[in-house]
């Protein structure tokens, strides 16, 4: 029945599809209609809310309803067996299954449609659960009126569906990671290992994301740069991957298999020897030895560091950064070219006019992987962040107590370089916050990193106590409740309690913990050396537009959205792009890396599949009513809609693998010449019939 | 004396005119100048009091509230007044009447009775907002208009907590003064007199006696006003200056009280914003009435006149 029917993606729409669309319309509403009408018990879930015998009873009623049938569990392998039997002994030219939601089972019953005969798209679906039995769930009465009503709607569409055909479209064998932190190191890494070329585009001069700042990893205590590290190496030495450092994506056009992605390569002002070579500069380009650093007059605060060493005009974050290559910051540099002097007339590395370039790349696919940034705590003022020097947050931490951080290791108080002998950890700072004036969810590994914050002082600083104002300790993870016993049995003292506010003793620099201790009741007044905030996490500040650029909803609070939170949570609405990271949502180590592998496994599948099938609920322009008046070109969201000359005159096309049949168009076509496929006017018009006229059509 | 500018309806309330009678007439005088005339707000009952009255019998509340802001509207005229707690029981009723129908006709059904309906047509303004918001005079204007700069003298400000707190409930017109934690405009009021700003330790905390404290537990209330007198001595400022006179009478009062109950002894003067203003724009302290402080204002004069 079905025919797959190759489209090049570049090619015109169809013409056959599309003359065929008004005749067929014709041709079914002559055709005599029988439906068939299956209503689901969903176990207790709709029948138990519903009278189900008064509602078959009310269904056999209904114009052109040749059978009805109820069962206990429509979707189980019985029900569907129920549908191919009646679709078969009763001639049965539709199908209508009142049980759950279509977001569930739509396909299910599609495949049981097919399986009798049919179309699969002589399927619709009457969703009597979650918009009717969950929802008026002590309402017996009301609810079995509402499922007729629900029916009745459904047959009358089914009355009028026609035979859909999808579209099959080839898929470039080449897939995009967005972002190169844990998530879209691991992500482009198992791509690539599974044959796929990857180009990994990372908006930061080097690769490792927020993971490399981190000293150590709860709650096995190994050293993050070291585990990171090799994996770093690997991600720069793979064939398959084509890693773009200091790149955004600038654009991107098309759709699942064939996505046409314009990346910016910002100004390096420093050549990769690839670059230098193909300038005529052998042997030369950038080899990472810093003498341009040296020599460089310019002084300014180093981000990897958060602030808290320096760096030069010209820099590298860190010792181990992986592309070894030096990046111009063009904010400060002052031109004087000293740089260019020192690197030599043999690397010839530095190219102080170097312009921004774009790069065209196609892929099958893309991951977003764009990570996340700290809150700005110093929006709670209660707690004097950016005000009192020795209030610091957990990211501050990381790099103080790292043995390759400013200070090699040694925790110190920043007013006066002393080692604190009593650290306060706040956690929930600003997490788990209904005030307007923080972010409402949990960020999930505060408390996990603050505890093996508790462990490293009390391990490196003897006579350190470490107190710990926490609302619940949230220790979720694999091994992770051991741990929290084990920091508990080295000393680090917990308060539970929120802290109202901080201040600072102008004299000592010592900070005052105000908070409630809830377990004993009573107020808590402790006098602090350091104080360390367990900032919350919120998405990066860019990762709007990235969203945007992909056609990528997001939630409430910012982060990426997922197809289904439960069983497509690398997915998204869009096909062919996956999240992996805590860009969807705050993830520890563990869960990125596992997300990231479950987007890199998604995002493959198309790629080795070789082509995706495109549902077939395009638009298609009825050509004779078409005035070629081109308002609905530029309504079109996804830019699937042209003006072509056809037999002297202007008529509309549809480029069926663009179109996402939103029905914009359709909508709005003063002529009624746009058909959508599936959703056609005289189907809608037919349940609104039925729905206002009761049946009495 | 030119027009001027500004016309507000000046509500009183009550320890200013009883117990501090400086603080009313040097913010009549002294706003004057600035361009500001305030015009008594006449048969104004007590605000009433925030603590005392709010915690008992909240339509009693909004309806006395209420009927102070009914005077104001039939004067056609804002509110300008000079005390945290009159700002906390008018201000607060005036917003909550203004967005609350159901409250907003309570509260006429009871205003009815004296032939009264309220409105909703005026605003509510602290004093000290007025001096700092450039709109009606700002801080560059109260600078120009010192004639006895008060040179030399470290001053510490105590906010008072009505005015700013609690923050969800405040809508100051200036961004500055939302900042309620750490706030330094009226740092800013004082640096313009001449004199120097002093912070220190714990400044946000509250005087000890609002919210009824003072009158139900005086111990406790001249405990917490006590320990930021410890605070202040250990920055050694010739003054404190409050916008609240409540808070001044705790402070003020209270170090006779502290002195009496506790056997410790501050010596430290206490004066309203509006006094330093008045200082620092050339008027006599008889004339601002300081003679009537319970502590001694002659130690600070001397640094200053």
């Amino acid at each position: 029945m079905e025919a797959k029917k190759e489209v090049k993606h570049e090619a015109p729409a169809k013409q056959e599809t599309k003359m065929q669309a008004p005749a067929t319309v014709s041709s079914t509403t002559k055709q005599e209609a029988r439906i068939g009408v299956f209503i689901c018990h969903c176990g207790t879930n709709i029948a138990g809310s519903m009278d189900i015998p008064a509602v078959q009873e009310y269904a056999k009623t209904i114009p052109n309803v040749a059978y009805v049938d109820n069962y206990k569990y429509m979707c189980s392998m019985p029900g569907q067996a129920v549908i191919n039997k009646a679709i078969k002994d009763n001639k049965l030219t539709g199908v209508v299954v009142a049980a759950c939601s279509p977001r569930l089972h739509e396909p299910t019953f599609r495949t049981a449609t097919k399986e009798g005969g049919l179309n699969p798209f002589r399927f619709e679906m009457a969703n009597i659960r979650e918009q009717n039995s969950w929802v008026h769930m002590h309402d017996q009465q009301g609810s079995t009126e509402k499922a007729k009503d629900a029916i009745r709607i459904a047959v009358a569409k089914a009355s009028l569906l026609q035979d859909l055909f999808p579209k099959a479209v080839p898929v470039e064998k080449a897939a995009m990671v967005v972002g190169a932190g844990v998530a879209g190191m691991q992500a482009a890494l198992d791509l690539a290992n599974a044959g796929i070329k990857t180009y990994l585009i990372e908006s930061s001069p080097s690769i490792g994301g927020r993971m490399s700042q981190l000293d150590k990893t709860f709650p096995t205590l190994d050293c993050s740069q070291c585990i990171l590290t090799p994996k770093m190496v690997d991600v720069g030495r793979a064939p398959n991957i084509e890693l773009m450092t200091w790149s955004e994506v600038d654009a991107v056009e098309g759709y699942i298999g064939n996505f046409d992605v314009t990346i910016r390569k910002k100004a390096r002002g420093v050549l990769t020897p690839a670059e230098a070579e193909a300038r005529g500069i052998v042997g030369g380009g950038c080899n990472g030895c810093g003498d341009c650093e040296v020599v460089c007059p310019v002084v300014k605060p180093n981000d990897f560091e958060v602030g808290m060493k320096p760096r030069k005009a010209i820099y590298i974050n860190h010792p181990q950064v992986v592309p070894l290559i030096y990046t111009i910051d063009w904010n400060s540099c002052i031109k004087c070219g000293l740089c260019v002097t020192a690197c030599g007339p043999e690397k010839k590395a530095i190219d102080l006019e170097q312009k921004d370039e774009f790069v065209k790349v196609k892929v099958g696919t893309a991951i977003l992987a764009t990570g996340f940034d700290i809150f700005p705590v110093e929006k709670k003022a209660e707690w004097g962040y950016k005000k009192y020097e020795n209030v610091i947050t957990s990211l501050e931490f990381e790099r103080l107590i790292c043995a390759s951080g400013p200070t090699g290791g040694h925790l110190v108080r920043p007013s006066d370089g002393e080692t604190p002998k009593r650290v306060a950890f706040v956690l929930c700072a600003a997490s788990r916050d209904n005030t307007g004036n923080g972010k409402p969810y949990c960020s999930r590994f505060c408390c996990m990193y603050s505890l093996k914050h508790a462990h490293q002082i009390i391990e490196k600083i003897p006579g350190c106590t470490p107190y710990i104002f926490y609302m619940d300790i949230r220790s979720f993870g694999k091994m992770y409740e051991e741990f929290y016993y084990r920091i508990q049995d080295e000393g680090a003292k917990f308060i539970r309690g929120r802290v109202a506010n901080i201040l600072e003793d102008p004299v000592t620099k010592n900070l005052h913990v105000h908070a409630d201790d809830t377990l004993l009741d009573r107020p808590v007044d402790m006098d602090v050396d350091l104080v360390v905030l367990a900032a919350a996490v919120q998405p990066m500040e860019d990762t709007n537009r990235t969203r945007k650029l992909f056609g990528v909803s997001c939630s409430m609070d910012g982060w990426l959205l997922e197809a289904h939170p439960k069983l497509n949570p690398c997915g998204t609405t869009t096909a062919g792009v996956f999240l992996a990271g805590v860009c969807q949502g705050p993830k520890d180590i563990p869960d990125t890396v596992a997300s990231a592998e479950g987007a890199a496994s998604a995002a493959s599948i198309p790629i080795h599949k070789g082509e995706v099938e495109l549902e077939p609920y395009f638009a298609m322009c009825i050509e004779e009513k078409c005035a070629g008046c081109g308002m609905c070109v530029n309504l079109c969201p996804y830019s699937a809609l042209a003006l072509v000359e056809k037999e002297g005159r202007q008529v509309m096309q549809v480029t069926e693998a663009k179109c996402k049949g939103c029905g914009t168009c359709g909508g709005f076509c003063p002529g009624g010449a746009i058909w959508m496929n599936h959703f056609a006017t005289p189907q809608i018009v037919a349940q609104i019939d039925a729905f206002l006229l009761g049946g009495e059509q | 004396m030119s027009e001027a500018k500004h016309k507000f309806a000046f509500y009183l309330g009550c320890i200013a005119p009883n117990r501090y009678p400086g603080c009313e007439s040097a913010s009549i005088k002294a706003m004057k100048k600035l361009g500001v005339e305030l015009v008594p707000l006449k048969g104004a009952s007590c605000c009433p009091a925030p603590g005392a009255f709010g915690s008992i019998d909240l339509n009693v509340f909004y309806a006395m509230a209420a009927r102070n802001l009914v005077l104001a509207e039939q004067m056609k005229m804002d509110i300008a007044l000079l005390c945290n707690g009159c700002y906390k029981s008018i201000w607060e009723v005036n917003h909550k009447l203004k967005h609350n129908k159901d409250l907003r006709d309570g509260v006429n059904e009871v205003l009815k009775e004296i032939d009264m309906e309220y409105k909703g047509t005026i605003n509510v303004y602290h004093t000290a907002e007025l001096l700092y918001n450039d709109k009606f005079i700002g801080v560059d204007k109260v600078r120009d208009s010192v004639t006895n700069p008060l040179t030399g003298a470290r001053i510490a400000v105590h906010y008072g907590c009505h005015l700013t707190k609690p923050h969800k409930d405040r809508e100051f017109e200036k961004e500055v003064m939302l900042n309620t934690e750490h706030p330094t405009w009226m740092e800013e009021l004082v640096a313009a007199l001449g004199a120097t700003p002093v912070e220190y330790r714990n400044k946000m905390q509250c005087c000890g006696a609002g919210g009824g404290v003072r009158g139900y537990d005086i111990v406790h209330a001249l405990d917490i006003a006590n320990e930021k007198l410890i605070n202040l001595k250990e920055v050694k400022v010739d003054a404190l200056t409050d916008i609240c006179p409540f808070c001044q009478l705790q402070f003020d009062r209270g170090q006779i009280e502290i002195k009496e109950k506790f056997g410790v002894s501050y010596d430290l003067p206490v004066l309203h914003y509006a006094e330093l203003l008045g200082l620092a724009q050339g008027m006599s302290p008889q004339e601002l009435g300081l003679d009537l402080h319970g502590i001694s204002c002659e130690p600070f004069l001397q640094k200053v006149l």
